[in-house]
């Protein structure tokens, strides 16, 4: 019996491993959760033991929902191999890392991104030339330089507007516990009166990117702009599309940028699928919108406005995004261009509902997106 | 142990709590509204003959509600009232921030609670990232620092369960601390036994109707859901009016019930005979 029990035991730690290569983060004090369980349950019964651990071992819902078949699967290779460790090792089966190449740039950026930030390059060292440069035309090699010079002003600027009072001369209401605190030692004489003003409430922020191929590099660009902003924002949601909305809030959160760059680039591309921004949009609206949007929410929408889909979905989906929002601000850089007019189809469906229209395709309008942020 | 207390269960639920409950780890229950993440709280109070506190998290929600604050005007009488006494000023100061003057708020009463008790943290995804990181002290440490009194530890540990709807992404750092359990609405079996459970007296073929439908209805792409409290709202009203079948005009009646949203109501309607196809629900319009 016990030499059975140390073999579980062992087990379940390869299990763990197992699991983690599948995308689980376990840390040593879910497996010794886990071994402490066996205490118990009785788990000479699989299902008994099944529960158990997936109770112990899952953190979210993708956990939950890969972990029986995940289960299923490590203990029938178990009973194939004598040796588990053998079984355990088969499985290791590198996963193809196709790497797309229009994500090259994108990647740099990401993985330039786990790197020390403190570097803080001057942001007035920055070239006259390459604050007015197209984001499309900048050489790769001057990639990194704009991308520091952009987390400098991002910072800057969500610096400013992170800047919140809380007490205040004006007699707005008592701060009863400065009061106190400032009166005692004249004995709970209250002379001196103390006030404070609410905190103004943060403003929430969603953002849709465009992410096929015309629009990539701008997307870049502009989710590092706002990376600075998410602590100015009680709230900040980012979505992706280019025939499908995809969101990757949870994947910028968690720095895990080596997943988000994944999800990215198993989108489809290119020209074949195109953009479908009103389906993309609707898609929002009708999933997302509802616990998302509210009076205090600044939506950005990232796009050429060359939308392969139907107008009437883009225009029902602006309508109700506006209504529920505080503002809708559409980056579009192809309005970079002297010459631009807003022609296409999607853009002359969209224009009458938009609060604001600005370029984003270089550093000095995303300075002008960061004022229109602060309001 | 759940279901003693009239809570459908199975065992993925069941082995949470438990485990939950022997590994001394709080429980983070997830699902859509509606599918009774909160009463796993109140039936687990109820089974540990204990007391449940609950916090019901808010967008803005701060340790002052949350914690505790102090009674000012209360301190504000005490001085006025002791002004002529010698007291000095160091005394006064020690008097008014004691015990008696504070005031506690769920999580202070949870950690200094004569017994071991239920704490419901609710809906903590509504409540800001600052409150969470604060939380996570909290569940991790079992103590709470005043600054005018100083550190005051748990005397005892209680049970915790947190409930969220996935409005917003917890983090990470949050769902390690907890045990994890996602609840879905129940299926036919399931949900017929918590209407027969709960609504005694009610009729067989109307329950079995009344899940069919819910169960049909889940499956349209609704602004709102139906969550088990509808499907349990809409068994009280029914039975309540003596009736032993739905048939469209009944349905039709009481829309009001089970759906929230006015262009859910209006998808439904405009889709009733195929859901009622889809259930076998017959139309009194039919038989004839």
């Amino acid at each position: 019996m016990i030499t059975r029990h140390t073999a579980l035991s062992a087990n379940i730690v390869a299990f763990c491993r197992f699991l983690r290569k599948k995308g689980f983060t376990l840390s040593a004090e879910e497996e010794a959760d886990a071994l402490r369980s066996l205490e118990w349950i009785d788990y000479t019964k699989p299902a008994e033991l099944r529960d158990a651990l997936r109770a112990v071992l899952c953190r979210n819902r993708r956990n939950l929902e890969a972990f029986d078949a995940l289960f299923q699967q490590y203990w029938k290779e178990l009973e194939k191999a004598v040796d588990s460790k053998i079984a355990q090792q088969e499985h290791r089966k590198p996963k193809p890392g196709r790497q797309q190449e229009a994500f090259k740039s994108l990647k740099t950026w990401l993985n330039g991104n786990q790197e020390k930030e403190e570097e803080r390059t001057a942001y007035y060292g920055l070239s006259e030339n390459l604050n007015r440069r197209d984001f499309a035309a900048v050489p790769a090699d001057e990639v990194d330089e704009l991308m520091r010079a952009i987390r400098a002003l991002s910072r800057r600027l969500a610096a400013h507007l992170n800047r919140r009072r809380q007490a205040t001369r004006q007699h707005a209401s008592l701060d009863l516990r400065r009061t106190l605190r400032a009166n005692l030692r004249r004995g709970g004489e209250l002379l001196d009166l103390a006030w404070n003003k609410p905190k103004r409430n943060r403003a929430k922020l969603v953002v849709l990117c465009d992410v096929s191929q015309s629009m990539e590099l701008y997307t870049a660009f502009l989710l590092q702009f706002l990376y600075a902003f998410q602590q100015v924002f009680r709230r900040v949601e980012t979505f992706t599309f280019s025939t499908d909305l995809q969101r990757i809030t949870p994947l910028l959160r968690e720095r895990n940028y080596e997943e988000a760059l994944q999800v990215l680039s198993s989108q489809p591309l290119g020209w074949s699928g195109g953009t479908k921004i009103g389906h993309a949009l609707d898609t929002f609206v009708r999933d997302h919108a509802p616990r998302m949007l509210d009076s205090r929410t600044s939506v950005i929408i990232l796009s050429d406005g060359l939308d392969m889909g139907e107008t009437e979905l883009l225009t029902n989906a602006l309508v109700r995004i506006r209504a529920h929002s505080r503002r809708i601000i559409w980056l579009n850089p192809l309005a970079g261009y002297a010459a631009y007019q807003p022609q296409t189809a999607g853009m002359q469906a969209a224009w009458p509902h938009l609060d604001v229209f600005l370029p984003g395709h270089n550093v000095d309008s995303l300075r002008k997106l960061g004022r229109w942020l602060g309001a | 142990m759940l279901s003693g207390q009239g809570y459908i269960t199975d065992d993925a639920v069941s082995m949470a709590v438990f485990l939950s409950m022997q590994l001394q780890k709080p429980l983070l229950v997830e699902g859509p509204a509606g599918v009774g993440k909160t009463e796993i709280a109140k039936v687990m109070a109820n089974a540990l003959e204990t007391d449940l506190i609950r916090l019901q998290c808010y967008e803005g929600l701060d340790a002052t509600h949350a914690l505790y604050e102090w009674n000012y005007q209360r301190q504000l009488l005490h001085l006025k009232a002791t002004e002529q006494s010698a007291q000095s000023v160091e005394e006064k100061e020690a008097t008014i921030f004691g015990q008696n003057f504070l005031l506690k708020r769920p999580l202070l009463q949870a950690i200094t609670h004569h017994r071991k008790p239920v704490l419901l943290i609710d809906e903590i995804d509504r409540s800001d990232e600052e409150f969470e990181s604060f939380l996570l002290e909290l569940l991790s440490d079992w103590q709470i620092t005043i600054p005018e009194i100083g550190t005051i530890k748990a005397t005892h540990i209680p049970q915790v369960i947190l409930t969220g709807n996935r409005t917003r992404e917890l983090s990470e750092a949050l769902r390690r601390r907890c045990l994890y359990l996602y609840i879905d609405y129940p299926d036919f079996e399931k949900e017929w036994l918590i209407v027969k459970n709960k609504v005694p007296g009610i009729d067989d073929r109307l329950a079995e109707q009344i899940c069919r439908f819910i169960e049909v209805l889940r499956t349209l792409q609704l602004e709102k859901t139906p969550g088990i409290a509808e499907t349990l709202d809409w068994a009280f009203a029914l039975s309540g009016m003596h009736l032993d079948h739905l048939d469209r005009s009944i349905i039709e009646q009481t829309f009001g019930v089970i759906l929230k949203d006015w262009k859910d109501t209006r998808r439904v309607q405009l889709s009733l005979s195929e859901l009622l196809e889809r259930t076998g629900i017959q139309s009194k319009f039919d038989d004839l």
